[in-house]
């Protein structure tokens, strides 16, 4: 073979062997789930992060010889589940289902990364309370299937609160009170952390009649700054500046050690804290008793939402039918709720769900105390109108920057809330979404 | 030749001229084929993400309404670069790893090169203890080292600050400027080793005769360190510096598990950070922009550091 012959042959099997590599490539991620022409089970890819879930997949597997689901677990949507999602989706090649916080179902719905499933889910929309189902639907156009909420309620020492001779307060008014008493009494001990994370301070806006953001006639409303959230955000920076909270990270490791030590008595948090609580604070256990949120108007039951997801449908599922049809089964059937319920730590979207025996009765950890009622009433009593906006993923940081700094006394409440408002309408407006007030 | 040869005899003759030529070619082939495995991988694993990403950083999505219906891809050539450097924020996170960087490097490389001729004149037995110890912060799995950190640093689960305030002083390491000192100081723990290597392997490649020779003309070990070691080891430690100033520019993994906890650390406090806030915002044009923007900068300072020693090398 002479020089230049060689050298067109190592060229054109350079250029096969990259273009076979490429089509291998595409050819893999072409889709992640089959179709089942001849009696071979469809399969639906479902990734989640949820522990214990994979047990209400197993069970569905069990049950069903034409659908089959594949569960892969992967980190938590914020700690970098979504990226992973938003990436999938974006390469072509991302699975049927995702679990998806109802917070970040407007973002990945304006990224164009769900599919619009409401033909499919119609049928199914009284099983489900209705602010989930509301949570799951942005502008008329369903994109998940809710498995479970997020009622709030106070978590406290049952025992250090005799010892302080508190009750668990009924108002706010009655919580700040508490709040001195407590840390006059003892200055190295204090009633609650400070809320570090957006939907913290979002629930409570929510509690307090806030709406940050809602949908009116094709167009954004973007309202973070309204008044409820603004009286929600000088009341915890009163408690900031008089020095009766601290800022600890919720869930994290010294976050469970203060509550043990006693250093901190209560918490704001949602119905799944439970499980979190029963298994990295085994110390607590006996300690702890749940009461309704304190109240902005005494008598009242009002309480908010934080967390709770859909099994959503990742844009590109080859199968959004069946797919739509497994998430019903997941968060409707007897047998997987319970799962759920057990595994899991949550609390059921699904109204057969919230009726669950199971759930009428006494928690071994909480001293015996029927705390689903407590969160059961929550649920009934969260305002079905709050919306989560299409900027989450870049709302979510930037407030939780602002919050670590309003801990360290470098940034205070309300002014955060007004540059959030800010920014997120210019954010919102630069990528051309209409905004109006 | 004298007369018109035989065809046998021109074939014979014509033979060593084609073999001479077909020598030379038949290295150019070998060297073909020897590197076709490697330019694929290099091609379709380093040129082309980086294609990719300038191709993405050109375009933007425009949504309109709810968003709901996806978006357009519109070409909008350097409106993405335009928009990262108008972002104070993102001009900001060049500002801190510079601010780090600028005490970091400097500090690390001293005490690798301390170290390396420490280890140097060590007693033979001892030396492969040190070098061992002195390594093994850089072996250690990146992520699991900052979490470690992370719980030193916290002040009320770690003991630093413990012992701080039981002489007097109230010092939180994550907070405010502290948080720049503490990502330096892991930044020292890890990478000290791996550069105290560099510097000590080319300081074996340092003549005996030469120290030898000092040594007779009466030089201390001090002498002979700073006039004939460390010169001698310059490339060596050029090298470290260049490998510094990208991993500085480049930083990303202790400020994001520090995050979480850290009250003087933001989601977009590096570069790389804040082009993975973009990313995760679903923005990936801009994404690749500021991808893009660091990896210019990066280029620009190391190869700018490289000319500035050579230039000085020179004149020396």
């Amino acid at each position: 073979m002479t020089s230049r012959r060689f050298k067109r042959f190592t060229v054109a099997t350079i250029a096969t062997l990259t273009v076979a590599a490429l089509t291998g490539c595409s050819a893999a991620g072409s889709g992640t789930s089959s179709d089942a022409p001849h009696g071979k089970p469809v399969t639906i890819e479902f990734w989640g992060s949820a522990i214990g879930q994979e047990k209400s997949v197993d069970l569905f597997n069990k049950a069903h010889a034409d659908v089959q689901i594949k569960y892969t677990q992967i980190s938590a949507g914020s700690a970098g589940g979504y990226e992973k999602m938003l990436n999938a989706v974006k390469a072509g090649n991302a699975p049927c289902l995702g679990q998806v916080s109802y917070d970040t179902i407007p973002s990945f719905a304006s990224a164009g990364a769900l599919e619009d499933i409401s033909k499919y889910a119609k049928p199914s929309k009284d099983l489900f309370a209705p602010a989930a189902w509301g949570l799951s639907s942005v502008g008329g156009q369903v994109y998940g299937i809710p498995v479970d909420v997020g009622p709030m309620a106070l978590y406290y020492r049952a025992d250090l609160f005799k010892q302080y001779g508190i009750e668990a307060p009924a108002t706010w008014k009655d919580f700040a009170t508490a709040a001195a008493t407590v840390h006059t009494s003892n200055p190295n001990a204090y009633l609650t952390t400070l809320p570090l994370s957006t939907y913290d301070i979002g629930a409570l806006a929510w509690q307090a009649g806030g709406q940050w953001f809602g949908t009116k006639d094709n167009a954004w409303q973007v309202n973070i700054n309204d008044k409820p959230s603004q009286q929600v955000a000088q009341y915890w920076q009163g408690l900031v500046d008089d020095q009766l909270v601290v800022a600890e990270p919720a869930f994290d490791t010294a976050w469970y050690t203060s509550i043990q030590d006693g250093r901190v008595l209560s918490f704001v948090g949602a119905a799944w804290a439970v499980a979190l609580l029963e298994q990295n604070a085994p110390g607590l256990s006996g300690k702890l008793a749940v009461a309704k949120l304190p109240q902005w108007q005494e008598g009242k039951s009002v309480s908010g939402n934080r967390g709770g997801s859909d099994n959503a449908v990742l844009k590109g599922c080859k199968n959004p039918k069946e797919a739509t049809e497994a998430a019903v089964w997941l968060s409707t059937n007897k047998d997987s709720v319970n799962s759920y319920i057990k595994n899991t730590g949550i609390f059921p979207a699904s109204v057969s769900g919230q009726n669950l025996p199971v759930l009428a009765q006494g928690s071994d950890f909480f001293n015996g105390q029927k705390i689903y009622d407590v969160f059961s009433s929550a649920a009934k009593n969260t305002p079905a109108d709050w919306a989560w906006g299409p900027t989450m993923t870049t709302l979510q940081p930037q407030i939780n920057d602002g919050l670590k700094l309003v801990g360290a006394g470098q940034e205070t409440i309300p002014k955060l809330l007004d540059s959030a408002q800010s920014s997120t309408v210019a954010d919102m407006k630069a990528h051309g979404l209409t905004v109006t007030k | 030749m004298t007369a018109p040869a035989l065809p046998a005899e021109l074939a014979a003759q014509q033979e060593p001229a084609p073999r001479r030529r077909q020598s030379s070619s038949h290295k150019t082939r070998s060297a073909l084929l020897l590197l076709t495995p490697f330019s694929l991988l290099f091609l379709g694993v380093m040129i082309a993400p980086i294609v990719y990403a300038l191709v993405q950083s050109l375009f933007r999505v425009q949504r309109s309404g709810l968003g709901l219906g996806g978006g357009e891809t519109l070409f909008v050539g350097i409106e993405n670069y335009i928009t990262a450097l108008q972002n104070k924020d993102f001009i900001a996170s060049f500002g801190r790893v510079f601010g780090i960087g600028i005490v970091q490097v400097p500090l690390m490389l001293l005490i690798a090169l301390v170290l390396a001729l420490l280890l140097d004149a060590a007693f033979a037995p001892l030396r492969r203890t040190f070098r061992l110890i002195f390594f093994l912060p850089y072996a250690f799995p990146a992520v699991i080292a900052a979490i470690m950190w992370s719980f030193l640093y916290q002040p009320r689960i770690g003991p630093f600050s413990d012992w701080l305030a039981a002489i007097g002083l109230d010092v939180n390491f994550l907070s405010g400027d502290m948080a720049f000192f503490s990502i330096g100081n892991m930044m020292i723990w890890g990478y000290t080793g791996f550069n105290m290597l560099i510097i000590y392997s080319a300081l074996q490649a340092v003549p005996e005769e030469l120290s030898e020779a000092a040594s007779l003309d009466g030089a201390g070990w001090w002498q002979t360190a700073w006039n004939i070691k460390i010169p001698a080891v310059r490339p060596a430690i050029i090298l470290s510096a260049v490998f510094s100033i990208i991993g500085t520019i480049q930083l990303y993994n202790d400020p994001a598990i520090l995050s979480k906890v850290a009250p003087g650390i933001s989601s977009t406090f590096t570069p790389i950070m804040a082009a993975q806030q973009s990313a995760a915002a679903n923005n990936y044009n801009l994404a690749a922009a500021q991808s893009i923007i660091l990896a210019l900068v990066a280029f620009v300072l190391s190869f700018g550091f490289l000319k500035f020693t050579q230039r000085k090398g020179a004149e020396s």
